[in-house]
């Protein structure tokens, strides 16, 4: 058997661990544009505020593709995937041949396409390279930052250049930054923390041009403002990166349509990861989960499944867990639901109390929670909304910070 | 191989476990000393209250495969297969608790620890007491408990003993569960305790 893997993020080590598991003698290649030892990509906005270095960036020990015995196709990107001859071709002109392909090419940052974005000092956040393209920048350095986007990227581009003692400027169209990811409430103590810290925000402008001369030095907002800046970080979020397949190939709609099993509409070729749009469970409908630990699940499930070991994936959750200085949050499901019909919000704790949880239900179901400080038991809570337990339990006892696990008993 | 093997109905929640874990983890592994040591060692056993305020002592279930080893960012927690643990290291450990995220049953804590870089909160669970068990010494929870909630067992030793209970039940000498006389009523009477406030309280 020969197995391609489009990817070697998380989802694409993972199933060609599960392959190698099941079956040692298949041939597994791995294509992928990142020359880098397989990394922990979430681990690089530590690397950015400079608590974890670099070099620990690394997820295996030695070569993990001698290890599984993995051959490594590094970096060339996939041009284009043909379905019916079942091979791949690179940008670089060869051909790759494959009975079974795990499509786990990931997602790609949005850049920004405004004039002045190819200037110095303008950056993503995606990769390792980026981050140490953003140490090379800092070391020379900088006085004013700004964060464009207050998703999760924006964030913690944020929040890991305030811990280097760098001003920073995040434009957001929320009045809070996490909007996608907290409720109001969190919302309102992420930001107080952040601002705490040196944070400025504005809300509701967008960049209309950046200045500068081989570097940035400004930005005109489309308010008419400009702002001082000599390093910008852009997080308008990221794209399933599949320019490689054509039209109607495969069955796709944001991401690669994937049944249980993580098959695609094409027999014998997978997608795991940010590519792949699988159930979401809380929602009950097709969702990207764009998140490293179900990449990690869903690589691991389809390899199993492309050995031929017929696993089922229950669907993918979306799930959040920051430090943000002085607060732990932690968030799971359907944290903010819109249009709440028939959706019960139980919440407790605020600002004030320093503590704050927010659990969402559909009847007897547990379908989102936010968790501010005191988060350790949130994994019981996010084991419920991804199992769709029935709570059998005064709700309260959920909300309550002494609930563990011995409530459930 | 033997492992720590948890029987909730006989916990009285005296949280006996609780204090030797934390002293077993101290650099000096005496409860004395462990007191004036800094950081303060912390129980990696929790002893919750159930429903009827009856004890649980909550443990990690050491999970094959175990979630919060494939949520990790940091590739810091791997399985030692002979053990049947999951360990933690702590100088790869980045405290972001993830882990916590992926436990079903809250048995992560994140705190400084004697065996930790100094100064550096990471993230802290049982370890089935490596240390302990490499000296011919049983873990320290298992050691302590007086009423047979965590014992130290052979799997199939264990399940045996359960079968044989609860087929004594079946018999008409029926000595409930194999449970202590004393513990079952202790555990009535917690029971009868609250089910009488409720009943005030209404």
């Amino acid at each position: 058997m020969k197995h391609l893997i489009i990817g070697n993020g998380i989802a694409g080590i993972n199933a060609a661990r599960a392959i190698r598991e099941m079956d040692t003698s298949a041939a597994i290649f791995m294509v992928s544009d990142e020359t880098f030892p397989p990394y922990s990509r979430p681990m690089i906005s530590y690397v950015l505020e400079g608590s974890e270095p670099h070099e620990k960036l690394p997820l295996f020990a030695g070569n993990i593709y001698e290890d599984l015995d993995i051959t490594p196709v590094l970096g060339h990107r996939v041009a284009h995937l043909d379905v019916k001859k079942k091979f791949v071709h690179l940008e670089n002109g060869t051909d790759i041949d494959f009975q079974k392909l795990l499509i786990a090419s990931g997602a790609d940052a949005r850049h920004i396409r405004v004039p002045g974005a190819e200037l110095g000092n303008i950056f993503t956040m995606r990769t390792q390279k980026d981050v140490l393209d953003h140490l090379a920048a800092i070391s020379l350095g900088i006085k004013n930052a700004l964060v464009l986007g207050g998703g999760l990227v924006g964030f913690k581009a944020a929040h890991a250049l305030l811990k280097r003692g760098i001003k920073v400027t995040m434009l957001i169209t929320s009045a809070y930054p996490l909007a996608m990811q907290v409720d109001p409430t969190a919302g309102r103590m992420i930001l107080k923390e952040l601002q705490a810290r040196g944070l400025s925000v504005k809300v509701g402008v967008s960049v209309s041009s950046f200045d500068g001369e081989t570097r940035v030095k400004k930005a005109c907002l489309d308010s008419g403002e400009t702002l001082d800046c000599d390093l910008v970080i852009v997080g308008k979020g990221v794209d399933p990166s599949l320019g490689f397949i054509a039209e109607n190939d495969i069955e796709i709609d944001y991401g690669i349509l994937v049944d249980p099993y993580l098959c695609s509409s094409v027999s014998d070729i997978y997608a795991a990861g940010d590519a792949a749009e699988s159930m979401d469970i809380a929602r009950q409908k097709r969702w990207i989960n764009a998140i490293w630990p179900e990449a990690a699940i869903q690589g691991r499930i389809a390899g199993y499944n492309m050995a031929g070991r017929k696993v089922a994936c229950p669907g993918s959750l979306g799930r959040n867990v920051m430090r943000i200085f002085g607060l732990d949050v932690m968030t799971v499901g359907l944290a903010n639901p819109d249009g709440a019909d028939d959706l019960e919000i139980i919440q407790a704790g605020g600002e004030k109390a320093g503590v704050y949880r927010s659990l969402v239900f559909c009847r007897d179901i547990l379908v989102g929670a936010v968790l501010v400080n005191q988060i350790e038991q949130g994994g019981i809570l996010r084991a419920m909304i991804e199992n769709r337990i029935p709570v059998r339990i005064p709700k309260a006892y959920l909300m309550s910070l002494h609930f563990d696990y011995s409530k459930l008993l | 191989m033997k492992q720590v093997i948890v029987n909730p109905e006989k916990c009285v929640g005296c949280m006996q476990c609780m204090l030797a874990c934390a002293a077993a983890h101290a650099t000096s592994e005496s409860l004395f000393a462990a007191v004036h040591e800094t950081p303060k060692p912390r129980p990696r056993v929790h002893v919750g209250a159930g429903l009827f305020n009856q004890g649980f002592p909550n443990r990690c279930r050491h999970c094959d495969p175990a979630p919060c080893q494939l949520a990790c960012l940091a590739g810091a927690i791997f399985r030692d297969a002979a053990a049947h643990t999951v360990f933690i290291n702590p100088d790869r450990c980045i405290n972001c608790a993830s882990c916590a995220m992926a436990c079903p049953y809250g048995v992560l804590r994140f705190h400084e620890e004697a065996a930790a870089p100094p100064g550096k909160t990471v993230a802290v669970k049982c370890d089935n007491c490596d240390a302990r068990v490499a000296r011919g010494q049983i873990p320290a929870c298992a050691e302590v408990c007086k009423t047979g909630a965590l014992v130290y067992d052979e799997m199939t030793h264990a399940m045996n003993e359960k079968t044989r209970q609860v087929a004594r039940t079946m018999s008409s000498d029926a000595a409930a569960q194999g449970l202590p006389d004393t513990v079952a009523l202790y555990n009535t009477l917690k029971q009868a305790t609250m089910k009488a406030g409720a009943a005030i309280r209404r």
